[in-house]
């Protein structure tokens, strides 16, 4: 690992670290790399952001359920396995 | 348990499977898919279903194993996206030097509920905008919060192809949230 990375390596970097645990130097790299620039200082910030919101369970506001002709699909091979 | 049950479920629980479902899935049709799908071997399993967990509990863990079956599927059928493809993408991004082309903007305030609800909305849409594929490994990742290294096994790509999806994902979907407003002060 170089020690100077440019901003497109730093963002693999700091990509990967949301999916596995960098080795020390890249680490360092990282990091030496963030404290000069915002650009990506601000990229780490909004994929660990996006990440965060993402992953809140939405689920149950308000949002389009499922259409009339699928669940009346469903229903239908819900009740002939039912009748088997 | 009563044949009944089946029925409501689909009552019941329906609609939720159908959105979980189809924030990963990132297709109406896929999503149906996956809640019938779960409907069904539900009914198949019904017996071992032991009432410690609720229903809707029990049905989204089976939804999830569904999910990643219909993705399965998908991989197998769609050519996954070569890596010349998007590469472009990925490279007018930054200058020659490996620099940014393009300073980054701030979001608007995340901490904000207002400003919260809408970058979610954006954050679906965006990521409803993706190639399909990268759309659904991304989703498993950051909505359903998947290893990394179990979606790869799962799917039969490998790490590399793996990783490579996800970070063009996650470079797209920042630029998609900047190029829909939600940039500079106030998002």
């Amino acid at each position: 690992m170089k020690w100077r990375t440019t901003c497109k390596e730093t963002t693999e970097l700091a990509s990967r670290a949301l999916d596995e645990h960098l080795g020390f130097g890249e680490r360092l790299a990282m990091r030496m790399h963030l404290m000069i620039c915002t650009n990506c200082t601000r990229f780490v910030q909004q994929i660990n952001d996006m990440r965060r919101m993402l992953r809140m369970d939405a689920t149950d506001e308000a949002g389009p359920g499922l259409s009339e002709p699928a669940r009346r699909r469903i229903e239908t091979e819900l009740q002939n396995k039912l009748d088997q | 348990m009563n044949m009944l049950d089946a029925h409501t479920w689909l009552a019941d629980h329906g609609d939720y499977l159908f959105r979980v479902a189809r924030r990963q899935l990132h297709s109406d049709e896929l999503a149906e898919d996956a809640v019938q799908d779960t409907l069904l071997a539900a009914l198949s399993a019904r017996e071992r279903y032991a009432g410690d967990a609720s229903p809707r509990t029990w049905l989204v863990g089976i939804l999830k194993h569904k999910i990643v079956d219909i993705i399965r599927k998908r991989v197998r059928e769609v050519e996954l996206p070569r890596d010349e493809d998007g590469e472009e993408a990925v490279d007018a991004l930054f200058k020659q030097d490996g620099h940014w082309a393009e300073p980054l903007q701030a979001w608007g305030n995340p901490h904000k509920s207002a400003e919260l609800g809408q970058l979610r909305r954006a954050l679906d849409e965006c990521a409803d905008r993706l190639k399909p594929v990268m759309a659904q490994v991304f989703s498993l990742r950051e909505v359903g919060g998947m290893e990394t290294e179990e979606i790869c096994k799962e799917l039969g790509i490998t790490p590399t192809n793996c990783w490579v999806l996800l970070h063009r994902a996650r470079l797209f979907m920042r630029q998609c949230l900047e190029l829909n407003g939600f940039s500079g002060a106030g998002g």
